[in-house]
Order: structure tokens, then sequence, then C-alpha cells
């Protein structure tokens, strides 16, 4: 059974039970908060850089529409085809309509969180084309068949023992499970996908609206490849994702390396302005710019939650955050995980009955809020999202019911009185070293993992009014 | 209306107002940026960061400096390099130290632009070669970063495909941070179709948060910072 197939519960259940997802969230996590504590720091008065961080990017947001058009008419002056897709479904039949048109065969793709987002890969499959995801934690959950549990290290759940059998039968023989050796193997397998590949797909950190330059910031090379050797250039972004030009990148990319993975600037970081120009010896002669809303519109009318669009995707939040740390990306069920995919996730989806868990998937901690170095109130917009799902009516009726039952109990007092000295009685089957564990529904959906405290066998209003008399 | 007008005028009524004609007041930046009194020390910085990432550097003086550095990194194994005449691909023009240099040692270059009609065929000599060799267009000191824009005399594969990826740069052409470099390429225009800023060779800590070098780009970066 694929992951795709399990109730949330499910899949909480299944994270907390694997040892070996905890111990490498725990330390993929661990490793980069602190190579980010150690690159903020060394930057020197990181609130500024954060506030500037946040200034560019509420000033983008708020200027949207003027700085796409200027980035379309910019892109559509250079030669590069623009194509603004609401939907999801818009998104994956442009880029399929292009895959046709060329008869591409061989479509090679580095990461874009985007082709997650309108599942481009399954789109394609069924369609019969083979798209290779190329980065190599990309490449391993390509086979496995599993969504990144990361947002910046998306095989971090994995063994090598594990990457090791998935990449046995396509090596055709016995692997070592070294990390030299499985990274060769990967090097080996890509060089000739990267040669032949006649499309190339790629993600998008900025697009630069004066000048219709796409920033990729990258560190296996694997974005360098394809956009530098396939005819074709398909770009998938998000249509937040804008600077106004080059003088704002400093700050993003100061932010985006450092927040991410505590690097001062990314192993490759690629500004392109395609297509190429006709005497370049290399680099794509056709581009297409594939620009998604997907409800990103929604958002941005909606003042309540309008910084989510502020997000650089780091994955600073998520390195962070008691709960991710505890159960991994995939627990989550959604594309986007952590804290950020909390808050986005029902946002872009608007769909409460799949998505409403997410916003508890929190502790409230506000750890997010101040690892976000775009200064995103993470916290609050969960607090938020709680109060919007519950106003939506989609509180499930078992909570309800509880919560209707404390009114009533809270205005009654002497109903409550007795409900206490009752309640102290009926707990006593479940009551083992002065905790509470076991008990039917709902109470077990607590004491399966943790204990209660017992109801006091005298209450703080029994004490008070014998206090009173004394 | 086009798709592309409502697309836009959506947006606009979304944030409640007309979009702007005039471009809107540019954010003003207030960050602290990294500063280095002199080129000395700018040159020592860029190398030493350079090398923490994992690039082998020198600074030379002199020809006689360069061909000694380009001997000692590469001699030994040049020498076993099966094809010599198809090892060595570089750019149509390199830095003239570089250029004197290698005639110096008659380590023969293939110019990449010139080396065949179709781009597959360069690809796949840029692949089989040994060592790309490039210049620069600047180097940032705090982040040990080489910066490269591609025009038609250079090709954006040197510095990807071969396992080994030398570069030249001139002292006068390091800056201390970014910006600086984000400012002169603001100051020149157009921008080219590339721009790859490099910080040292390819890696990835996919397997279990393992750093593990040259899974894609190249495996080995060199830098001759040329004083000047």
């Amino acid at each position: 059974m694929t992951i795709y197939n399990l109730t949330i519960d499910q899949l909480v259940d299944k994270a907390l039970a694997d040892d070996f997802l905890r111990l490498a969230t725990r330390r993929a996590t661990d490793r980069l908060r602190n190579n980010k504590y150690k690159a903020t720091e060394e930057l020197g008065d990181w609130e500024k850089w954060r506030q500037a961080g946040e200034t560019i990017r509420t000033h983008v947001v708020a200027n949207l529409d003027y700085y796409l058009q200027q980035l379309i008419v910019q892109v559509e002056k250079q030669g590069g085809h623009v194509h603004l897709a609401k939907t999801p479904v818009d998104a994956v039949a442009y880029v399929r309509n292009i895959v046709w048109e060329h008869e591409a065969r061989n479509v090679i793709k580095s990461k874009s969180m985007i082709s997650e987002e309108i599942h481009l890969n399954h789109a394609l499959e069924n369609e019969g084309s083979t798209v290779i995801e190329t980065d190599l934690g990309e490449y391993i959950i390509q086979i496995a068949g599993e969504p990144p549990s990361h947002i910046i290290v998306p095989a971090m759940h994995k063994t090598r023992q594990q990457v090791t059998e998935l990449f046995n039968p396509i090596a055709g023989h016995e692997l070592t499970s070294d990390t030299p050796t499985l990274t060769r193997f990967v090097r080996l397998q890509m060089r000739e996908r990267f040669l032949q590949g006649d499309m190339g797909i790629t993600g998008c950190n900025f697009a630069v609206a004066d000048t219709g330059s796409i920033v990729m910031v990258t560190n296996e090379g694997n974005g360098r490849m394809v956009s530098t050797l396939p005819r074709v250039q398909i770009t998938l972004m998000g249509m937040e994702r804008i600077v106004p030009s080059f003088r704002e990148l400093d700050v993003m990319l100061n932010l985006l390396a450092r927040s991410a993975t505590g690097q001062r600037l990314s192993s490759y970081t690629t500004i392109l302005t395609p297509p190429k120009h006709t005497s370049d010896s290399d680099g794509p002669e056709e581009f297409h710019l594939v620009i998604l809303d997907h409800n990103r519109s929604e958002i941005l009318g909606d003042k309540t939650f309008r910084t989510a669009l502020n997000c650089i995707r780091c994955g600073a939040c998520f390195n962070v955050c008691p709960v991710y740390r505890q159960i991994g990306g995939h627990a989550y069920g959604s594309v986007y995980a952590g804290p950020i995919g909390s808050v986005i996730t029902p946002l872009l989806e608007k769909d409460w009955e799949k998505w409403g868990h997410l916003p508890f998937f929190s502790s409230l901690c506000g750890a997010c809020s101040e690892a976000c170095p775009v200064r995103i109130p993470l916290h609050d917009l969960l607090v938020k999202l709680r109060a919007r799902k519950t106003l939506s009516g989609h509180t499930p009726k078992i909570e309800q019911q509880i919560f209707k039952a404390y009114r009533y109990f809270f205005t009654h007092e002497r109903t409550l009185r007795r409900v206490l000295r009752l309640g102290s009685r009926l707990q006593m089957p479940f009551v083992r070293n002065g905790r509470i564990s076991g008990g039917p529904p709902p109470l077990s959906n607590w004491t399966k993992s943790r204990t209660l405290p017992k109801v006091a066998p005298k209450s703080f209003m029994q004490m008070w009014s014998e206090l009173k008399h004394k | 209306m086009t798709h592309t007008n409502e697309f836009i005028s959506q947006l606009a009524s979304k944030l409640g107002r007309p979009t702007p004609i005039e471009p809107p007041q540019p954010v003003s930046i207030n960050v602290p940026q990294y500063h280095l009194s002199n080129p000395e020390e700018r040159a020592l910085t860029f190398l030493t960061n350079w090398q923490a990432l994992g690039g082998k550097g020198t600074i030379v003086k002199s020809l006689e400096d360069t061909v000694k550095c380009l001997r000692e990194w590469f001699r030994d194994q040049q020498a076993i390099w099966p094809n010599k005449q198809q090892a060595i691909v570089a750019w149509d023009m390199l830095p003239t130290v570089a250029e004197f240099a290698f005639a110096a040692l008659e380590w023969p270059l293939v110019r990449y632009t010139q080396a065949a009609q179709n781009p597959r065929e360069r690809y796949s000599l840029a692949a089989q070669a040994e060592l790309g060799v490039t210049g620069a267009d600047w180097g940032i000191a705090l982040s040990g970063t080489i910066v490269i824009n591609s025009n038609p005399q250079r090709g954006r594969a040197i510095s990807l495909l071969p396992p080994r990826h030398l570069t030249f740069i001139e002292v006068s052409k390091l800056r201390d941070n970014l910006f600086e470099v984000l400012e002169e390429l603001i100051s020149l225009g157009v921008p080219p179709s590339a721009i790859e800023m490099i910080s040292g060779p390819s890696r990835t800590s996919d397997i279990e948060m393992d750093l593990s070098i040259g899974v894609h780009g190249p495996i080995e970066v060199y830098v001759v910072v040329i004083d000047d």
C-alpha cells in the first residue's frame, strides 16, 4: 500500500512507529538549523536582513499585478512564451502540449515544488511520457513513488540501504551502500540523460520583473544541465515568486541560501535570461514560462493571509517545528509540509474536509515565526486558520458536542459539581498509579499515547468553599 | 480582453485598486554589508573561502608562477589522460596569462564554440574532456564565488560538463559582496542569457545528510587569482 492511500491518522501512526524516519528527521533538521544559525550570525544584524526581506516581499505582493505584467512583457520581448495558468489542470495541459508538439522523448527535470503542486509527473506518465527527476533526492523518491518529505532534502527519510535497493535494479548489479558509490552511480546514470535531453523542465526561485530573468538556486548542478543542454526549456513558477530587479536579489539570495542550508550562496546560483542569443553556443533556443495562480489570487485578496505569499520556500520553519521534527513531512499528507505547508495548503486547495487538520499540526510555540527569514507570522496565521475552519462549520460532530456540553456545565454550577463527583467515581477502573490510562473513545484517542491526571478527590470549588469557612 | 489582461486585472481587483501605470517606488534597503579594506585582503579572503568550500586555489604574480602552478596541479593527471588532444576544452579567448601558460606547457586547448557545428557534438566533446578552462567576470570574497557571464565566445557547458573546472580571475575583478556584483550587472543593461555564480564543486547531502561531492557538475574546481 502506498502512502497516498492512507488516512491522516494512519500516516501519523506510521510516522511515529518509524524509528529511522524519526532519527533521520531529527538529524536533518538539527543539521540544517545549526548551519543556519552559524550562517545568519556571521552576517551581522540578521534582524535587519529579515526586515529587508519582509519589506521587499510585502512590496512585491502588494504590487503583484504590476510586476507580473512587467515580467510577461520582458519575457515575450526576448522571444520567450508565457502561459498564465489559473489552475493546476491548465498548467499540466500547457506543459503536455509542448511535450507533444516537440515529440519530446527525453524530458529531464530539475527541482520544482510547482511540479509537485500540479502533480505534473503523474499526469505526464499517464500519457506515456517519461519525466526524469535529476536532483539526487528527487530521483530517489521518484523511483520509490513517494512525495518529498522535506522541502530542501526530499529523500531525507530513506536509509542508504533503501536507496541502494532502489538503485540496484537500474544498475543491473549490486551496488555497495556507501555515499560515493551511490553518487557516482547517479552521475553516470544521469549523464546520458542530460546529453540526450530534448526538453528541460525547471523550477524558479525568483523571477526578475524588469529583466525577464529566472533565478535558480541549486547545489548539484542538475539545474544548470537542464537549462543549458536541451533545445527547449520550460520553467514553472508560482505567480508570487518575483523580485522587481537585480537590486533586491542581494537580500533575497542571502536570506534564502543562509536559511535553507546555512550556505553563504548555494554552489550554483544561476540567473538565466532565456532563450539563448542566436550566436550563443549553448542554452535553450525555445523558452516557455508557466506561471501558476491556483488560488494564490484568492490569498492575495484575503488581507488576513496575504503575508503567506511572502514565503521564499527555504524550509527554515520545518527545521524548528516540534511537530515536524516528530513526524516528518509525509504525515501531513500534503505537498507542502511543515508550518508553511499547514498555512498554504488549506488556502491553495480550498478544501477543509481534506486539509482542515493541517492548522492543528502545530503547538503554536512560535518557533516557525522566529525562524522565518521574511518574518511571516506563521503561528498567528495557524490560529486564524483554525478559527476559519471552525466558522466554516467543518468541526467534527463529536467536537461540537463536547463544546456544547462544556458550555452547558460551566454555566450550570450545581450540575458541574455533581458531574465532577460522579467523574471521580467513574474513572476508578481506568486509574493506574494515579493517572488515567485506557478508557472508551473519545477518551482513548488521548490515552492511547499518553495518560491524563485523574479527577481529584476534592475539587477546587470544594476546597475553595472550605477555605472560605475557615 | 486578452487572457493576460484578464489575469492581471483580476489581481488588481483582489488588491482593491487599478494596476499602477507608473513603476512602484523601489523599497529602500538598509542592511549592513561586508567590506574589506584592500585588494590583498580581498584576494586572500576570496581564496580562503573558495578553499573552505573544497576548491583549490592560488595567487600568481607572473607567467612563471602560472606555469608552475598548472604543472603542479595537473601534470601527473595529464600524463595519463587518454586523449590528450581533446582533454582540455576552453573559451575562445582566455585571460592572456592563461593563454601563454598553456602554450608554454604545450597542452593543446580545444576551443569549445568552434569544436563542432552541432550542439550535441559540442556537449559530448565537453563531457568527454578532462578539464574545462574559463575566465570569470567577477569574484565574491565573502562567499568564495566566481561569476561568469555567457557570450558567444564562451560556452556555458565548459564550466559544467568536464569533471574538473579551472578558472582564471584578476584581483581587480574581485568584489567584497554580492550586492556590488549585482550593481555592476545592472549597469551592463541587458543581461547575458546566463550568469553563473559558482561557489565550489557540485555537492549534495541527499543521502542520509552525508555530504557528497560531484553528483552532476564538476568534482574538482580550481581557481588561479592573477595579481594584476
